[in-house]
């Protein structure tokens, strides 16, 4: 009798499950029939879409999509800077991993295993299948070799970090957090600057510099606002209330047609770094106000024992309080990265032309003018930040679930 | 007013005089006068809300008294911070929660106060917190996080990380109320041999055995007041006060 059930029993159990779940009652049967075709025919639809879809927009605007109006005689540029990129992440997980191996072997635990190409793929194949088609969609053989160079330099980086002694990690770090700024220089060098920028590499940039400048003023502001100081105190309160108040459109808005009248001619910054400033100062008020959650987070205990030891108020908040409260963010952190990323592309609104706004132009070329092409341009963006937000938020519930390692 | 301060005329380590603190219109302490000489060790019991962590929160200033004096080795207490980083430097606490840093491990929980505050070489700083985890007998759960401890080795860590600081005063806020009782022993014997090592301790505890084994005095609180002091030996056979009495029934 056993050895009869035993090989049917995988499929006994999926009958099963599905009697229990999808048929169990007639309202049941009759919801999995209604959802089952809508869901068989939104497939169909899709499939159908794509297969039949006439891709030449996109094949003929990709660089448009990615670097906008970059000059095309200085692609180079944004070859070497993403090889410069590719070597910066190898060298920073390479670094990572051997940092935490070198402290399991100190403490006599199981050294954690590298990652394998395998679940790298595993881990970013969202952002993998938007560079595979859009590779697809390249007529030249250049961009595929510098991406593939630029895997290949990440993955030799990533060894590197590795394998590199103790006494030159700190070093290696200090290379590491370089390269973006060698990688900015390389694009902005013989005077390439900010306004012309554009594409998919906008985006990237105000989203990474927004992060960059706005953090540390969100943790300054955050800071200020638990200040027993009243002036820093109502100061801080006050700037982050007045921002988070007003919509980013209006900041935006405000930055780029509004700063030029109270700043005298010779102090007028740039189209983007007007951007730039008015999404800084955005983030950074939401950015403290994720901090504060975080440091709400840390138990009154954590503070006595520091003062109880002796530390400074400023010691207790650098070594104690920071640490534990940053942790507690990464989750709300992550998504406030997310919504900056795709925030950005409201600079398509003020006339900046980011990938978003790329659709838009590739749409009013006298070739695809008025034949409803937008459906073909604004999946694929749409894609493209999907892809970016996906693995974004992937990522960050792996980090919160290694850093819960330390946690009581 | 008892028989170990021999050492005649010597400053006393702690000093508490007419202390009142409040919480809103809540008085907790009423004229608190305590002194604490020095290597003495002192265990303050009573009812809870009686007053008793809130008298030694006072003593490194966790909680700002507001009427009266509070000296440590010499130094009052006031708005001063410097002299209130002076006090804390030589005052250790060990909590009811343990308080140890998650984030840090155990042997860095123990050189934190030593590297920022005394600013030892780290080298220096983990020789001497690797001593005191030695002291308290886990000196192989150095690397290890706090949340992977038990909680008595969690709090024997809570002391080492207190000793580092090499105080002349240790505070203890009910260290085994927080433990399963298969651990209590374990932190009972650290703080026994810290007594023993002549340490100058103020210990609050519901642990009667540690009070008559180890105290040179016994303070019974309640309600915000000091009803009586004596030595264990008196306090156990022969209390004067009813409510003394009365709450020595209730426990024993």
């Amino acid at each position: 009798m056993a050895t009869v059930t035993l090989p049917a029993r995988p499929r006994t159990e999926a009958v099963l499950w599905i009697r229990k779940n999808l048929l169990s009652t007639p309202l049941n049967v009759l919801l999995t029939l209604l959802l089952g075709t809508a869901v068989g025919g939104a497939i169909i639809a899709l499939v159908g879409f794509i297969a039949d879809a006439d891709f030449t927009i996109l094949r003929v605007n990709l660089a448009l999509f990615v670097v906008g109006g970059f000059p095309r005689d200085q692609l180079w540029r944004v070859a070497t800077s993403l090889g410069l990129f590719g070597v910066m992440t190898g060298l920073v997980a390479g670094l990572v991993w051997s940092g935490a191996a070198a402290r399991a072997r100190e403490a006599g635990l199981p050294v954690p295993p590298r990652s394998s190409l395998r679940q790298i793929a595993r881990r970013f194949w969202p952002v993998g299948l938007v560079v595979a088609v859009c590779l697809g969609l390249t007529q030249t053989l250049g961009p595929t070799i510098s991406v593939v160079s630029a895997l290949v330099l990440g993955v030799v980086a990533n060894r590197i970090g590795q394998a590199v002694p103790h006494k030159w990690r700190r070093w290696m770090w200090l290379l590491a957090l370089l390269l973006p700024i060698v990688a900015y220089l390389t694009l902005t060098m013989s005077g390439i600057g900010w306004d012309q920028w554009g594409g998919l590499q906008l985006n990237l940039f105000l989203t990474m510099a927004g992060i960059v400048f706005a953090f540390p003023l969100g943790i300054l502001l955050a800071l200020g606002r638990r200040s027993s100081l009243p002036a820093i105190k109502g100061i801080s309160v006050a700037f982050i209330e007045l921002v988070r108040g007003v919509p980013l459109i209006t900041l935006l808005l405000l930055g780029v047609f509004a700063l030029g009248f109270f700043l005298p001619l010779e102090l007028r910054p740039s189209g983007v770094t007007r951007v730039l400033v008015a999404i800084t100062l955005f983030e950074s008020a939401y950015i403290a106000e994720v901090i504060r959650g975080g440091f709400q987070a840390v138990p009154p205990g954590q503070t006595e024992a520091a003062a109880s030891l002796g530390l400074t108020a400023f010691q207790s908040t650098r070594s104690i309080v920071m640490p534990q409260a940053l942790r507690a963010t990464i989750p709300a952190m992550v998504g406030q990265f997310i919504s900056l990323f795709k925030d950005t592309t409201l600079v398509a609104v003020v006339g900046f032309p980011d990938v978003l706004a790329g659709s838009g132009f590739a749409n009013t070329q006298a070739a695809f003018n008025a034949q409803g092409l937008a459906r073909i341009t604004l999946p694929f963006v749409a894609l493209i930040f999907w892809a970016g937000c996906y693995t974004m938020s992937r990522e960050a519930k792996r980090l919160e679930r290694r850093l819960g390692v330390g946690e009581r | 007013m008892t028989e170990t301060t021999t050492t005649a005329p010597a400053q006393p380590m702690i000093l508490m005089e007419h202390v009142d603190k409040f919480f809103g219109s809540f008085q907790a302490l009423k004229d608190i006068n305590l002194e604490v000489g020095r290597k003495e060790v002192v265990v303050v019991i009573g009812p809870s809300g009686s007053g008793k962590s809130t008298l030694i929160r006072c003593v490194n200033r966790l909680e700002k008294h507001d009427r009266g004096r509070v000296l440590v080795d010499g130094i009052e207490l006031s708005d001063d911070v410097r002299k209130i980083q002076e006090v804390r430097r030589e005052t250790g606490m060990v909590f009811q929660q343990f308080n140890l840093f998650p984030h840090l491990t155990v042997l860095d929980n123990v050189t934190l106060a030593p590297r920022q505050v005394r600013r030892l070489p780290r080298d220096k700083a983990e020789e001497l917190g690797m001593s005191m985890l030695e002291q308290v007998r886990i000196p192989e759960q150095a690397h290890k996080f706090p949340g992977q401890l038990s909680g008595g080795q969690q709090q024997r860590v809570a002391i080492a990380r207190s000793l580092a600081m090499q105080p002349k005063v240790m505070l203890f806020d009910e260290p085994t109320s927080a433990l399963d009782p298969e651990m209590i022993k374990e932190v009972l014997e650290s703080m026994e041999e810290l007594a023993t090592s002549g340490m100058t301790m103020i210990v609050v505890t519901h642990e009667m055995g540690f009070a008559r084994a180890v105290a040179d005095r016994v303070v019974f609180m309640a309600d915000g007041q000091i009803v009586e002091v004596g030595t264990p030996e008196h306090f156990f056979t022969a209390p004067r006060e009813d409510r003394t009495k009365q709450f020595l029934a209730q426990i024993l």
